[in-house]
């Protein structure tokens, strides 16, 4: 309870300072456009982005399950990184441990990643006839499924894409076969993740 | 009979040919009736589609609508910067992050189409001789993200012409400043060299010639902007550095918060 508590604390303290910086950012940013420093103006709007996506990235990783099926989350691997421009931010979150386990990845809010996304909604980015590859929809979201085998240990992954606007979730699973991926894969609120991130 | 007799081996004769000529005539029938039938199918079709997309047949324009003649276009006014600032900081507060980076990005668009602005007014009404095209200034921004702020400025005069572009705070630019300033061109001493490495105004510099574009200066400026300087119809590499001269890239690297 104790543990609970000062990570409640360490959350909460955690986010105010994040407000402060971007508000913060934002006074920079107002004072050098009036003072005519528009290079200064501009770098300060670089900075409140940034926070901004730090920001959007830690809500979304509020949004995704606490466990998948039977896996437990692993907060220490809990992460976001916000880069300036084109790659936009990486969200990460996995579980489970062991062999078991299952990995989303979300970059959001890049250009890259709006080019990727053009391909993989093309329809003939299909079914493959070995099986590796199948289109399937999650929550109304189109996606491409693929199975890969490991040919020294025989084990099989499954990689699930789903492109949004700008973004590109990927959900990773090992040791899990179809049924249990897409199951799991069901498990992401995929519409309130778009919904923040559009 | 003989004469009969005489036609029927003109007959046989001639008969390949004509088996011949009359296979390539029925083909030809049979080819023109294709022909039409198409075309009365496509009408057809043509029609119904007309029908019922709510389009007149061509040729008939008793039932079209007009066509616009006119109008003054969009209003090309930057984003409001204090406005958009405004807005971002209350959608922040409101916990509304999507809205609140929308409006950080209509406020760097308006700032950025500002800076682009105030460099083009700092730039030199004549280079050389050749007069400004007004028409032919650009300011391109991008808000955020790979392609950042562009700026363009034209001077022509005849047939000689010296245009340049400004390229700031994009983020492959500074892949590319890395690339040039550090001597990432090779240069041969062969005929063949079109290209080397130079100093504009103490900047590290690389020239270009090519006989159909004519002469271009690529001078990085700082961490994340590129000028590249293009004349065309200059006979010279010295005339096309002096014409050069007149900009003042010192103050363009200033505007553009470049070291």
């Amino acid at each position: 309870m104790k543990k609970i508590l000062i990570l409640l604390f360490a959350v909460s303290l955690s986010s105010n300072l994040w407000a402060q910086d971007f508000n913060k950012y934002l006074a920079t940013a107002r004072t050098a456009y009036s003072a005519g420093k528009l290079e200064d103006s501009r770098f300060a709007m670089e900075q409140m982005m940034q926070e901004l996506d730090m920001t959007i990235g830690r809500e979304v990783l509020k949004l995704l399950p606490a466990k998948m099926d039977a896996l437990e989350q692993n907060s220490a691997a809990d992460n976001v990184i916000g880069t300036v421009g084109f790659l936009g931010v990486m969200i990460h979150r996995d579980y489970g441990k062991n062999d078991k386990k299952a990995e989303i990845d979300i970059i959001t809010n890049s250009p890259l990643i709006a080019s990727i996304n053009t391909i993989l909604a093309i329809p003939f980015v299909g079914n493959s006839k070995d099986g590796t590859q199948k289109r399937v929809k999650i929550e109304g979201y189109k996606g491409l499924l693929q199975k890969n085998i490991d040919t020294q240990t025989n084990k099989v992954t499954y990689e699930l894409q789903i492109p949004f606007n700008s973004t590109l979730l990927t959900f990773k699973t090992t040791d899990a076969d179809e049924n249990q991926v897409m199951k799991m894969a069901s498990q992401i609120p995929i519409s309130e993740i778009a919904k923040m991130l559009q | 009979m003989k004469n009969l007799f005489k036609l029927l081996i003109v007959m046989f004769l001639i008969n390949p040919f004509l088996n011949s000529h009359a296979q390539g005539l029925l083909k030809k029938i049979k080819q023109k009736v294709g022909q039409a039938t198409d075309r009365a199918i496509d009408k057809k079709i043509d029609q119904s589609i007309d029908k019922s997309v709510g389009v007149s047949p061509a040729g008939n324009n008793k039932n079209s609508g007009p066509g616009n003649k006119g109008g003054a276009g969009l209003i090309t006014v930057p984003p409001n910067v204090n406005e958009n600032l405004k807005d971002a900081g209350a959608s922040f507060t409101a916990n509304n992050y999507g809205e609140a980076r929308y409006s950080v990005q209509q406020a760097m668009l308006g700032v950025e189409m500002e800076i682009g602005k105030k460099i083009l007014k700092e730039l030199p009404e004549t280079v050389a001789g050749l007069k400004k095209i007004t028409d032919d200034d650009q300011v391109t921004s991008t808000g955020w993200g790979w392609a950042g702020l562009t700026i363009q400025r034209n001077y022509r005069e005849n047939d000689r012409q010296l245009d340049l572009v400004i390229a700031n705070n994009s983020v492959w630019m500074a892949a590319v400043n890395m690339y040039l300033a550090n001597g990432g061109y090779a240069q041969t001493t062969n005929s063949q060299q079109n290209w080397k490495q130079t100093k504009f105004k103490g900047n590290r510099a690389i020239i270009e010639f090519d006989q159909s574009s004519g002469y271009k200066l690529s001078v990085p400026l700082g961490q994340t902007s590129l000028i590249v300087f293009n004349g065309i119809n200059f006979d010279t590499e010295s005339s096309f550095m002096n014409a050069l001269s007149a900009f003042d890239v010192e103050g363009i690297k200033k505007t553009l918060g470049e070291k």
